[in-house]
This record gives C-alpha cells, sequence and structure tokens, in this order.
C-alpha cells in the first residue's frame, strides 16, 4: 500500500537550537539521504520555524530500488539530529498529513499567522525534490494541490491581509495614498532606527529619492551614505516640503518641528498633491492641527502600533474560516486519494485539481 | 427578443451591483471577479438588444439609419449601455474591484427607469421617427451628450469612493475597506481624467444641438430649460477643471462640485423633459408608426 508520510519538528513542538542543527543539513544533502535510505518519493521543507520530511511510501510489491521497505521518516530524522526526537517529532499519514502541508502552505501553521513567505519555500522545496528527481505522480499533485490551497486562502479568507510591523503599516499607508511608491520622495527628519526601517520598508516600495536632514550635518551625512541618500542642511527642510510626498519625523525635539503654518505655506505650493506625515517620535514633532490642512495625513506612532494590533486581531479572527477552508481542501483530496487507490498509477489523469480527477469517468 | 435581451442585461447589472457589495462587506477576490464577469455579459447582451431595436427601428423606411434614442427607453437604455460599457473598460482596465459599489447603482437605475419608462409609456415598440428629429444631427447631439453622462456618472462614483478613501485616511484608524479601495491619487487622478474627457463632448454636444436649432429654427440658443440646464452642467464642469489645472482646488470640494456637476446633470436628462416645450419628444413618446 502506497502512502503519504509525514515527519517534522515545528517551532510548535522543539527548541530553535534544534531546528537549527537539522536546518543546518540543507535540502540538497537532505534528499540525498532518503534516496539512500530507500525513498522514491520525498520533499523536504526546511525554513527557520520547522523541517518537515514529507515521503510517499513505495508500494510493497515493488519496493524500494534495493526491493525493500525504506527506513522510517523519523528514525532518519532522528538519526540527522543526533538527538532523540520522541518529545519534538510528530508523525502523520495519508490525508492527515495533506491536510497539514495544506494548512502549512497556507501559513495557519506559522509563527506570524497568515505570513506569505511559508508558500514560497512550500514551493522552493517541491521544486528542489523534483530536480533532484524524487517527485512523483503522488506527490506531484500533492505539492501543486498544497500550492493552489495555499493561495486560495489568502484570496478568499484575506488571512495574510495587514501588515504586522509598524513600519510595514506605514509603508502600506503609503501606497493607499500614491498607489505605487516608484518615483516617490522620502524626506527623514532627525534620525533613529525607527526612521530607518520605514526607510527601507518605503524603498523596498521603490520609492526613490530619500533626503536626510538632522541638526547635526554630521549625522546626517552619515546615514545619508548609509542608505545612497542625499543629506540636507536643517534650515533647508522646510522648503522641501513643497516637493516631497512622504515626510517622516524623529527627531529628539522638545517641540513640534513641523507647524501648521509651515504645512499650510507648502500645501499651496504643492498644487494638491497629497503629502503624507509618518511623525514616529516622542514627544511629537508633527502639530496636530496639521490634520486639518487637505490632502495632509497624519499618522503617529501610536496610531500605527493601534493598525498593527487591530490587524493582528483580524488576522486571529480569520483563522477559522481559514481552517474550514484547509479541511475542506483537506477531506476532498482524501476522497481523490482514496477513490483513486490502489489503482491510480493506472487510470489517473493527472489533474491540477484533484477533484476533477475524481469526477472524470475512468 | 430585443425586450428579453434588455431584461436580461438589466438582470445582470443588478446582480454585478449586488455582487459589488457583498465584495464590499467581504474580502473574498471572487466576488469581484465575478462581477466583472457579469458585467461583460451584460454588456454584450444589451448591445444585442440595442443591435435588434436598431434593426426593428430601421425597418421603417423614414427612420432609416437614425440613432433609436427618441423615446424614454431608447434614450436610458443607450444610457446604461454607455454608462456599463464606460465603467466595464475602467474595471478590466485598472481593476478597481471595489469601485463597482460606487459606480453600478446608477447603471442599475438607468435600467430600472427604462423599464419603468416601458411600462408607463408602452413604448418599447419603435414608432415612427417625428418629422423634427429626421435629421443627421439626431445621431450626434443627443448621444454625444448622452455618452458624456455617461462617462460623468462614472466620475461620480470615482469621486464618492475618493471621499470614503479620503475620510478612512484622515481617520488614522482605517478599516478593512481602505485597503480595498483604490489609492488617493490614483481615485483622483482617474476622476479628474474622465472629467476631463466628458467635457469637450458635453460641450461639443451643447454646440451641435444648437446648429441643428439653428437649421431647424434659425435660432443659435433659446434659454428653454434643457438648454440652460445643459450649459449650467458644463460649466460647473468646466469650473471644476479649471479650479484643479490652475488653482490647485484639489481634494474634497473638487469632488463636490463635480457632484453638484453630476446632479446637474441628472436634473437636465431627466427633470427638464417635462419642463421644456422643445426638447419634450421623450415625455410625448412616439408618433405611430
Amino acid at each position: 500500500m502506497s502512502g503519504i508520510e509525514l515527519a517534522g519538528v515545528s517551532h510548535k513542538t522543539s527548541p530553535l537550537g534544534l531546528r537549527e542543527g537539522l536546518h543546518a543539513l540543507g535540502v540538497p544533502a537532505g534528499l540525498d539521504r532518503l534516496r539512500v535510505a530507500g525513498w522514491t518519493e520525498a520533499v523536504v521543507l526546511s525554513t527557520c520555524n520547522r523541517f518537515e520530511v514529507y515521503g510517499v511510501r513505495p508500494a510493497s510489491a515493488s519496493g524500494g530500488p534495493a526491493g525493500e521497505a525504506p527506513v522510517s521518516l523519523d528514525a532518519l530524522l532522528e538519526n540527522w539530529a543526533g538527538v532523540p526526537l520522541s518529545r519534538h517529532l510528530y508523525r502523520l499519514e495519508g490525508a492527515r498529513a495533506a491536510g497539514h502541508l495544506f494548512s502549512v502552505a497556507s501559513g495557519l501553521d506559522s509563527l506570524v499567522i497568515g505570513e506569505a513567505e511559508i508558500l514560497g519555500q512550500v514551493k522552493q522545496s517541491y521544486e528542489s525534490a523534483r530536480a533532484a528527481g524524487m517527485t512523483g505522480k503522488l506527490s506531484n499533485v500533492l505539492f501543486q494541490r498544497a500550492l493552489y490551497v495555499g493561495k486560495l486562502v489568502r484570496n478568499r479568507t484575506g488571512i495574510g491581509l495587514g501588515r504586522l510591523s509598524v513600519a510595514s503599516a506605514a509603508a502600506v499607508l503609503a501606497e493607499r495614498i500614491f498607489g505605487g511608491l516608484k518615483g516617490r520622495s522620502v524626506l527623514i527628519l532627525g534620525a533613529g532606527r525607527m526612521a530607518e526601517l520605514t526607510a527601507k520598508h518605503l524603498l523596498g516600495g521603490r520609492a526613490c529619492g530619500l533626503r536626510i536632514a538632522n541638526r547635526s550635518w554630521a549625522r546626517a551625512a552619515e546615514l545619508a551614505g548609509r542608505f545612497n541618500a542625499e543629506p540636507v542642511a536643517w534650515d533647508c527642510f522646510p522648503r522641501l516640503l513643497e516637493s516631497v510626498d512622504i515626510v517622516i519625523a524623529s527627531t529628539g525635539a522638545a517641540s513640534p518641528v513641523l507647524t501648521r503654518p509651515m504645512i499650510e505655506s507648502a500645501a499651496a505650493a504643492r498644487r494638491g498633491r497629497s503629502l503624507f506625515l509618518i511623525d514616529i517620535a516622542v514627544p511629537r514633532d508633527v502639530e496636530e492641527r496639521v490634520q486639518e490642512v487637505e490632502r495632509v495625513y497624519l499618522y503617529t506612532m501610536e496610531d500605527l502600533r493601534g493598525i498593527v494590533q487591530e490587524n493582528l486581531s483580524r488576522r486571529r479572527g480569520r483563522l477559522d474560516s481559514a481552517r474550514l477552508l484547509v479541511s475542506e481542501k483537506a477531506s476532498e483530496f482524501e476522497s481523490w486519494l482514496s477513490s483513486s487507490g490502489d489503482g491510480f498509477g493506472a487510470g489517473l489523469r493527472h489533474s491540477w485539481r484533484p477533484a476533477e480527477a475524481v469526477a472524470a469517468p475512468s | 427578443m430585443e425586450w428579453r435581451l434588455f431584461l436580461a442585461a438589466a438582470a445582470f447589472y443588478t446582480a454585478a451591483t449586488v455582487l459589488a457589495f457583498v465584495f464590499l462587506r467581504s474580502r473574498d477576490e471572487r466576488w469581484s471577479e465575478w462581477m466583472l464577469r457579469l458585467m461583460g455579459l451584460g454588456v454584450s447582451l444589451h448591445l444585442l438588444s440595442f443591435g435588434l431595436r436598431l434593426s426593428a427601428f430601421w425597418s421603417l423606411a423614414p427612420n432609416r439609419y437614425f440613432a433609436p434614442v427618441d423615446s424614454f427607453f431608447g434614450a436610458l437604455s443607450y444610457l446604461a449601455l454607455a454608462f456599463s460599457a464606460a465603467f466595464f473598460f475602467i474595471e478590466a482596465r485598472h481593476r478597481l474591484g471595489i469601485l463597482g459599489a460606487f459606480v453600478l447603482p446608477w447603471s442599475c437605475v438607468a435600467c430600472w427607469a427604462a423599464l419603468w419608462a416601458a411600462g408607463r409609456g408602452g413604448t418599447v415598440e419603435t414608432g415612427l421617427l417625428v418629422p423634427e428629429l429626421r435629421s443627421y444631427w439626431m445621431n450626434l447631439h443627443p448621444l454625444a451628450l448622452m455618452t458624456a453622462y455617461a462617462v460623468l456618472g462614472n466620475a461620480f462614483g470615482v469621486g464618492l469612493a475618493w471621499l470614503v478613501q479620503d475620510r478612512q485616511m484622515k481617520s488614522r484608524r482605517p478599516t478593512e475597506l481602505c485597503y480595498r479601495l483604490p489609492a488617493l491619487e490614483l481615485l483622483d487622478r482617474l476622476n479628474e481624467r474622465l472629467i476631463s474627457v466628458a467635457c469637450p463632448v458635453l460641450a461639443l454636444g451643447i454646440a451641435m444641438g444648437g446648429a441643428w436649432a439653428h437649421g431647424a429654427w434659425g435660432r443659435f440658443w433659446g434659454w428653454d430649460a434643457k438648454e440652460t440646464w445643459a450649459l449650467v452642467t458644463l460649466l460647473v464642469y468646466v469650473a471644476c477643471v479649471l479650479m484643479r489645472r490652475t488653482a490647485s482646488w484639489r481634494g474634497r470640494r473638487a469632488v463636490y462640485a463635480s457632484m453638484l456637476g453630476f446632479a446637474c446633470a441628472l436634473f437636465t436628462f431627466a427633470g427638464v423633459n417635462f419642463l421644456s416645450g422643445l426638447h419634450g419628444y421623450l415625455s410625448q413618446g412616439a408618433a405611430p408608426p
């Protein structure tokens, strides 16, 4: 009887040190060792939060290349880790293993619920295995299906929506104002880690034309050097308000450095273009009344934190519907698995959607 | 057949509008995709229906080759078609899914109004064009104006979406709606572009009306209610465009001004028909064939 098997450790079951040891092994080496151990179809999923091996046990009649049953996955994993894993290891088979993979690909099993990276990592693992010739019909269908479910869950439930860090939340808001960030210019007032992080996120969105103004010219020049930005003399920054799109204020000043009259006079010259002010300084750098100026959008550190909190609880709220969708797709896969049964090797039309394969008369 | 196709198109528009509202409330992308598909279907069926109307209309020799927009039903049907087609193109190009909830209701209103007009006047059947309307201007003047109204209606929806998004961003506690609405600058540019496109068409339509009036009645302009209101509409929109260009009067006030313009356009199209003696063709119905 052939079937899917899974053995693995994740952030939920094991300490970081243990996972690091397995991660260091590397996917190609892992695949090699699996082959030696008698597995012909196997995929290794290795990220910093999990190490999982999916294998398809060959039908007993044909056996592995050596004609015998392959070494069990948990024994292999224990061997690789070099320590007993029984307390940390989970083992699943058949449809339950598939369901687990679906939920992993959907980001439901991640440390940060709904994060998007894992889908790419699943894809990469699958592609490495395919490149190594370690996939077959069942594992192909399983992983392609998992990638499809991962995308589906994100599209239908929005579990991945809403950023979870202050810096990326600010970048998303900037996109809500300007559309793309390409060609937008950013001005940083002051310095600081948060300002740097936020600028990095904006630059990641291809904002260009970063300028940095600091009361200390040396500090501005130093920061500018690091970001490939243009240092600006402190006295010159009010004039720049007429042309930049985003201002990140992060000075240690005791009283606001951006006042309403300053913004109002700049707004007249801006011809109605939007201005996004991000005030991450404590005490605040931007006067609250600036908010009343048309087309000026002010967000403070407190606002951004509130948004992140809300996003987090929103994601948790969507977890149930996402889980439901995953289990639906898992049972769909299960019925395909059982209907294909022993004969799936003969009659299976390789389909992107197993449900269609079920419906097709064989 | 024409009638059935029109009913089907109206049903598809309505369903698409409902989907647009469902999408507003849910985060499922499928609603938006289905909305676009239904709109595509609706527009195709509507085109077919309009084609059949055209062939029926032209089967009467004196009507040949004038546009069948001499009745409320015909005019509203054309308006709904132009409106929906404009939205379909904007949506297919920019994929602003959620915009449907702001724009599509007008498409439905136009369709339902056409149904109501048909039920009231029983004028689905095409009649003979009254002799005064048998002019090549018939294909230019009303069509240009209605096309402009359709584009302006879309601009109105875009402006509404901008207002909602602006409020979201200003609140500093944006809800989910904020993340599904298009970006502010994008909406603003789209609004401006649609109005800038519609304005010259509107002006041209009015000018062609003047030329027609000169040919038919020997005068360009008579301060008839419809003429006056069309001029008011045009002036509001032109002011809107100029303010944006020169006085950097963008933001809330510009959008409010464009909304005022749309209110004028609605009144010009629908309300004035009952006040205007000269433009009363629509409310009088067609002559018997």
